[in-house]
């Protein structure tokens, strides 16, 4: 199949994101911002969460990136890495809702700073494409050290998700909150999963990655166009044809099956040697990403407990001074609503008290002007901040077509802005509690 | 008086204004970045707790985390909280309190002027009430806790106790809970007049930004007060040995974390001899344990480090040392595998090549960094306090050669000034 003519560069609009061309199951987009002083280029391959592939898609950029046909140790790709002007190189996998998405990303410092290479530009792309694509090979699968020694770092991984208690406490709350559910599943698996992965399993999982799941790659930066032409004429040799595509989640049914119904308020505690317990509430929305209710619902939650003005920061820090920090956060991918704080233990009931008022309140109506015009000029503060950061950019856009919306970044603050009072009182009553976790020290 | 710094090399420009008060204000111009992010600082921070009052020549002593506590406290102004006027303008303040610093800022997209407008005035006028300051000191505890369930800051903060046996720097930044509770308004108002003194803050703007526009809204709004003496600043003396070689403390985490690091026995070091001093020991550690060292990679195909592990160097007037810290099923090995290569390289001396490809990767990642506003203005600003201009950062890197390299190490790298720190689970 032949790629796309790429388009011309006269209609490139900065901080826009331009698909250049789709070929093979392979989509590539380019967002010119010439203010930052490098190029970034990530890939991100696309799979549904489930517990049979999580493992495994945890397992392949881990162990990747152990080595490639041309660099083969992680030494040697850190020594190329100095080599180009300390360029950075990341990959792992990243819950987007009920996707899983592995991703690989690299930045490096752009061309006109370099004095001492020919075509530093290709230098990066070659790497990242190189790492991806020409793994070291063993008796016709990956090298079996790695494997076994990626396996054991990934069940540390696992393990270690306990040592950040702020962190923990929400994670958990939404996996119990939909523990019958793929989002219930975490990022990096289990252990009983990863166990049963053989090197032979994962090396037919990884080829099946490459020749098939859909591929979405960003180049951010300053670019000329030739270089655009270069960039996809290399990944046209990557694939022959592509075939898997991902589910298009966002035909509405799936938030109203049975699973996802809330019947009874679900309440956990879990015991661990901490000084501070943390309390998570856990929420339906209700509301799709390609719903119009949603912007009502950024506004809700910004509301509710987005920043310092938020009726949570007010009433449970500044006023009853519980807790030190309190927040909510939208999941948007799966329509859910999560409000986590570190409180004593002893404040439990009174702490659920005041955040479960704080929703009612908003719920019969009672959103100040000041409230309303905080929320709405923050989160477009925020959408702006979004366009100062490369990664913000890609993950932005990236994000927009994953949850088939189109928003750029001036849409969704025109969006935003239209948002009334009213707007944002009619989502709120679509909102129901489905989780309490509490996480406190050991017997109490 | 205004002046302009000039970097072609990578076509930045900075400029500077001096305030009669004795405040330096300083504007990076980023075109085309929708944030503006301002920084309103003074050199003063938890190792500041013993000093000298300028104006009457007492001695004083306050309780440590006093300098976080007022930092909490200078947003508490008459008229309410100054964060709902930011609000109001869609913008986040924000505020932190380091070992040698306090730093407010705010960033914002529009409406610029009325942002700094708040920012100069907030932290120009205390408003301390007895109320207010008791009811603080049950949000600061409950930020206590969170910390102390914290096992990288918690070893971090033991490590530092370990190296150091008399040095305010041991002791942690938000205090305790005893300490906390002995603080009152009057002690609040004694250190804010003594170093929120103009001549002892600085003020730094990168954005978007016409910089004559912010600096003719400094010079109006910086209040002339009376200038004071120099603050002496009192620390205890610290004597070259470190308090003890090992300390453990248990937690509920998976894997044990550890952090060690050596300490520094110069002291008094400033300008460029102390950013000299910090970019070189920072060449070393990645020489000797970066991503593409045999340390490295040899801790990690044995599975005792996983990619948690990092290192750094702090240095500072009054103390330096550096961290090496990560997780470890047995940090045991891993500081004995790290000794090892020191013991090597202390020998062997450092070889050329390595020296030349990490020197030119700093300088890259340096690039970087300016592409982040709040990477630059912490860069600016702790270099500000030294004594360093942030160009000079750049610079610094033409003149280290291998001689100074090797000389650095042996200072350095003492392994009589070695220290280990660990979480072991519970």
């Amino acid at each position: 199949m032949v790629a796309d003519i790429l388009v011309a560069e006269d209609i490139l609009k900065e901080e826009n994101a331009e698909r250049l061309c789709s070929f093979n199951n392979i989509e590539v987009y380019y967002i010119p911002v010439r203010k930052f002083k490098t190029i970034t280029i990530s890939f991100f391959f696309i799979d549904t969460l489930s517990k049979d592939t999580v493992s495994k898609n945890a397992l392949v950029p881990a162990v990747l990136r152990r080595g490639c046909k041309s660099y083969p140790t992680m030494s040697d790709i850190s020594l190329r890495l100095e080599e180009l002007y300390g360029g950075s190189f990341d990959c792992g996998v990243a819950k987007k809702g009920e996707y899983h998405v592995i991703y690989f990303h690299t930045e490096c410092i752009a061309e006109k700073y370099v004095a001492d290479m020919k075509d530093f530009f290709k230098k990066p792309f070659e790497l990242i494409v190189d790492i991806i694509t020409s793994p070291v090979i063993e008796n016709g699968i990956f090298k079996r050290e790695y494997v076994v020694q990626e396996k054991e770092s990934l069940k540390r991984l696992i393990e270690r998700r306990v040592n950040d208690k702020v962190q923990y406490a929400i994670e958990r709350c939404f996996e119990e909150m939909c523990k019958d559910e793929p989002f219930g599943i975490y990022d990096y698996g289990d252990i009983s999963g990863l166990k049963e992965v053989s090197e032979s399993s994962l090396y037919e999982h990884y080829k099946n990655i490459i020749d098939n799941y859909p591929l979405k790659v960003f180049v951010t930066g300053d670019v000329p166009i030739e270089k655009l032409e270069w960039i996809k004429q290399n990944l046209l040799k990557i694939r022959h044809n592509g075939e898997k595509d991902y589910n298009n989640k966002y035909n509405g049914e799936y938030f109203l099956a049975e699973s996802n119904k809330v019947e009874e308020v679900k309440q956990v505690t879990e015991h661990m040697a901490v000084n501070q317990a943390k309390l998570s509430l856990g929420f339906r929305t209700n509301v799709l990403p390609t719903e119009k209710d949603y912007y009502p619902l950024i506004v809700f939650d910004s509301i509710l407990g987005g920043g310092v003005y938020s009726k949570l920061f007010q009433k449970v820090r500044e006023e009853a001074g519980l807790a030190y920090y309190i927040f909510s956060q939208l999941e948007k991918f799966k329509g859910l609503l999560l409000i986590t704080c570190g409180i004593e233990i002893k404040d439990r009931n009174r702490a659920v008290d005041i955040i479960l008022k704080q929703i009612d309140s908003i719920k019969s109506g009672n959103i100040t002007q000041y409230e309303h015009e905080s929320a709405i000029k923050s989160i477009e503060t925020g959408i702006s901040f979004l366009k100062d950061n490369q990664l913000k950019i890609t993950d932005y856009y990236f994000s927009q077509i994953l949850a088939t919306t189109n928003d750029n970044f001036q849409t969704l603050a025109d969006k935003i802005e239209r948002v009334s009072i009213e707007d944002v009182i009619n989502v709120s009553k679509k909102i129901e509690l489905d989780t309490i976790y509490f996480l406190a020290s050991n017997g109490q | 008086m205004q002046e302009t710094l000039k970097f072609d090399k990578i076509g930045e420009v900075m400029h500077k204004y001096r305030h009669g008060s004795g405040l330096n204000a300083f504007v990076i111009t980023k075109k085309g970045y929708s944030k503006k992010y301002t920084v309103f600082a003074t050199h003063y921070g938890s190792i500041n707790n013993e000093f000298i009052d300028p104006y009457d020549n007492n001695t004083i002593k306050m309780p440590e985390g006093i300098a976080h506590f007022l930092e909490h406290k200078l947003f508490d102004q008459k008229e309410g909280s100054i964060i709902d006027k930011f609000s109001e303008l869609g913008s986040s303040p924000n505020a932190y309190t380091s070992f040698n610093k306090t730093v407010y800022l705010f960033s914002c997209t529009e409406r610029f002027d009325e942002n700094l407008g708040l920012l100069l005035s907030f932290v120009q006028n205390p408003y301390f009430t007895e109320l207010g300051v008791e009811k603080e000191k049950d949000i600061i505890k409950q930020e206590i806790n969170m910390f102390r369930d914290n096992p990288g800051w918690r070893a971090f903060f033991n490590l530092l106790e370990s190296l150091y046996v008399m040095n305010p720097v041991k002791n942690d930044i938000v205090g305790n809970h005893e300490s906390i509770e002995k603080i009152d308004k009057e002690m609040l108002y004694k250190c804010y007049n003594i170093f929120y003194h103009p001549s002892n803050m600085v003020i730094f703007v990168i954005g978007d930004v016409d910089e004559e526009r912010v600096f003719n809204q400094i010079e109006s709004s910086i209040s002339k007060k009376h200038k004071i003496g120099e603050i002496k600043r009192l620390f205890p003396e610290e004597p070259k040995e470190i308090n003890r070689e090992y300390i453990e403390e248990k937690m509920a985490v998976a894997t044990p974390i550890f952090q060690m690091g050596f300490k520094d026995d110069t002291y008094n070091l400033k300008g460029e001899e102390l950013l000299m001093r910090e970019i070189a020991v920072k060449i070393l550690l990645e020489i000797f344990m970066g991503r593409s060292s045999q340390l490295y990679n040899q801790l990690y195909e044995e599975g005792l480090i996983n990619n948690t592990f990092e290192f750094n160097y702090t240095a500072e007037e009054n103390y330096a040392y550096s961290t090496i810290g990560g997780e470890s099923i047995e940090p045991g090995k891993v500081k004995e595998k790290i000794i090892d290569t020191v013991c090597f390289l202390l020998k062997d001396g450092i070889n050329k090549e390595d020296f030349q490809r990490v020197k030119k990767s700093l300088y890259g990642k340096l690039i970087r960094w300016f592409n982040s506003q709040e990477k630059v203005s912490e860069m600016f600003i702790s270099g500000y306090f030294k004594g360093i201009n942030i160009f000079d950062y750049f610079n610094i890197y033409d003149k280290i050669n291998l001689e100074y390299l090797n000389h650095v190490m042996k200072g350095h790298f003492n392994l009589d000034r070695f220290a280990v720190s660990v979480i072991q689970g519970i």
